[in-house]
């Protein structure tokens, strides 16, 4: 199901409709946000200066370091009598972002999200359970809202206690999972463990993703846990972008739908912020279109993407950006190789003798990088003989050494051993001081 | 032919402890039980009175658990006996992988646990010498 006609709309009626909105919220930005004001003066750009969509080279970028300096809310355009709901990024490093929304941006937020829970084939019969953390994070309400909208039932689990996941789960027949996949993961395998069979006693069909990226081996390994049939898609957003609701897959899987009429995406050359041709990798930027409490413009995501612009065979004429390869940030420089953990994760998903969880540490000893990779023996067979141990390590040595062109230390360790993630997982962990 | 269990464990601390507890609390019984010096990790091998049920109980600990044949032979207890059964081996081409004994406590007799590539053979060989094999 197509959720809104906006999705479907001819190329130039979108860019129409972009330009509009456009245009109205650089007026709008320029006239309440005094950081970005002062920054479109230092460019020399005025409103009206925006004539066409290329236009929007011309503006200034939004940094994460601009919520930062305008901590809690000097990013916002409205007095705090308008907010009905403010949320706030995870802050792992400083002060949270703060986000706010008025009564149109929760109404604006919940229909694109209902976009993209049609998108990953949700309907108003699903039974959806939300395993995402509630509180501050967008994601848990934002989905819970786009959810209960298109009239599915939703079961706010949150995260937490596995195993009475698994009670909801197979008690009220759940058909709908929102998790990050990590966590998807790890609840299919507790529930093996409780002798409950993912595919045969319980009744999942859709899982919508979000979080943090799925990579294609991540899939095959979903679909191994959860069935074939099992259509499970991953969607985009951040809080800075009001959450969830950016983009999401459909069942055809070639890339996430933009909700353009709402976002405007560019790629840029992360180091020269020079705007790219579409199909080009780059970082991803985002313009918030129309949103009250907090527009941005030109907001710089950090994550590695591409675009693409053909219509899909799903029917939507929207753009598709392709599954993120990573964060710009996330990159590791091991012996001056670029190295991003998505790629490591294609090859050890790809063996079949060794669990989907796994640790990557990077240490510098005698002044060398050197990359501890750990992971879970799951094949028995290799128990004959411990030279079968050995040749698994070397084969896995190898795949990665084809693909980063690096040497890595493989840790073999038994199932279970590994630290497993509620929410996004945090696989590595980088002990190099600049300059040791 | 007598099943062994092979277990993938740890080096560190705790990790023996770990096996056999877990056998302790399912109520199995540990006859033999060997390791070998290597790094970061290793493969615990062991004899035990219910090898499936050892099985079941650690895998639903979260163990890897191999459960795989190996030739188990009675020697008298006296000078010469291994070498006997060894050169029977050596003598049929058959290479030892890995070898370790424990003992019958009823008739006091040691017993050779030893895993080879050609368990058939060996297994033939061996009877042909009229050795004792234990399953």
């Amino acid at each position: 199901m197509i959720w809104a006609k906006e999705e479907t709309l001819p190329r130039a009626e979108i860019e129409e409709i972009q330009l509009a909105r456009l245009q109205s919220t650089v007026s709008y930005i320029y006239e309440r946000v005094p950081s970005y004001r002062k920054k479109m003066e230092e460019a020399g750009v005025k409103p009206e200066d925006v004539k066409t969509l290329k236009d929007l080279q011309k503006l200034p970028f939004t940094n994460k370091s601009d919520f930062r300096e305008n901590y809690p809310t000097g990013m916002f355009a409205v007095p705090s009598s308008q907010l009905q709901r403010v949320h706030a990024s995870s802050g792992t490093t400083g002060k949270p972002t703060i986000v706010g929304y008025t009564k149109n941006d929760l109404h604006m937020w919940t229909n694109n999200v209902s976009r993209i829970a049609c998108l990953g084939g949700a309907t108003g019969d699903d039974i959806a359970q939300i395993c995402f953390g509630y509180g501050m994070f967008t994601g848990a309400l934002g989905l819970h809202m786009g959810l209960e909208n298109i009239g599915a039932c939703v079961m706010p689990t949150s995260t937490g206690n596995t195993k009475k996941q698994l009670m909801f789960m197979q008690d009220m027949g759940t058909t709908l999972l929102v998790a990050t996949p990590s966590y998807a993961l790890r609840i299919g395998e507790v529930a093996k463990l409780n002798g409950i069979d993912p595919i045969r006693d319980l009744n999942l069909k859709i899982g919508l993703f979000g979080g943090e990226g799925m990579t294609e081996a991540m899939r095959a390994e979903m679909k191994k846990m959860w069935g074939e049939d099992f259509l499970c898609t991953q969607n985009y957003g951040m809080s800075e972008l009001c959450g969830p609701g950016v983009s999401g897959e459909c069942e055809y899987l070639c890339g996430m739908h933009i909700n353009e009429d709402w976002f405007i995406p560019e790629i840029i050359d992360p180091n020269t912020g020079e705007v790219l041709p579409a199909g080009e990798k780059g970082e991803l930027v985002i313009t918030c279109l129309g949103r009250e409490a907090l527009p941005l413009l030109r907001y710089r995501t950090k994550d590695i993407s591409r675009l693409f612009y053909e219509p899909c065979k799903c029917g939507r004429t929207t753009c598709r950006m392709e599954n993120l390869s990573g964060r710009s940030d996330d990159m590791l420089v091991i012996r001056g190789v670029n190295v991003f953990p998505g790629q490591i994760e294609e090859v050890l998903l790809k063996i079949e003798e060794i669990g989907p969880h796994y640790e990557i540490l990077v240490e510098r000893k005698n002044h060398l990088d050197v990359m501890t990779i750990s992971v879970e023996l799951v094949d028995d067979r290799l128990l004959d003989k411990y030279s079968m141990l050995s040749a698994l390590e070397t084969r896995i040595r190898q795949g990665l050494r084809d693909i980063l062109g690096l040497d890595a230390t493989i840790r073999l360790m038994a199932p279970q051993s590994l630290q497993r993630f509620e929410g996004k997982a945090k696989r590595v962990t980088d002990l190099r001081k600049d300059g040791l | 032919m007598l099943k062994q269990l092979s277990v993938f464990v740890e080096n560190r601390s705790g990790s023996l402890m770990n096996v056999t507890n877990a056998l302790l609390d399912a109520d199995i019984n540990i006859r033999a039980i060997s390791s070998f010096d290597t790094p970061e990790f290793g493969i615990l091998r062991l004899i035990v009175d219910e090898p499936e049920e050892a099985k079941a109980a650690l895998t639903a600990r979260g163990f890897v658990v191999r459960v795989g044949d190996v030739l188990a032979v009675e020697l008298e207890d006296k000078k010469g006996s291994l070498n006997a059964m060894l050169k029977i081996l050596a003598d049929g081409n058959i290479s030892i992988n890995y070898i370790y004994s424990f003992v019958i406590r009823e008739n006091q007799a040691p017993v050779m646990v030893f895993h080879t590539d050609d368990i058939e053979e060996a297994t033939q060989l061996l009877e042909n010498h009229d050795l004792i094999i234990v399953d």
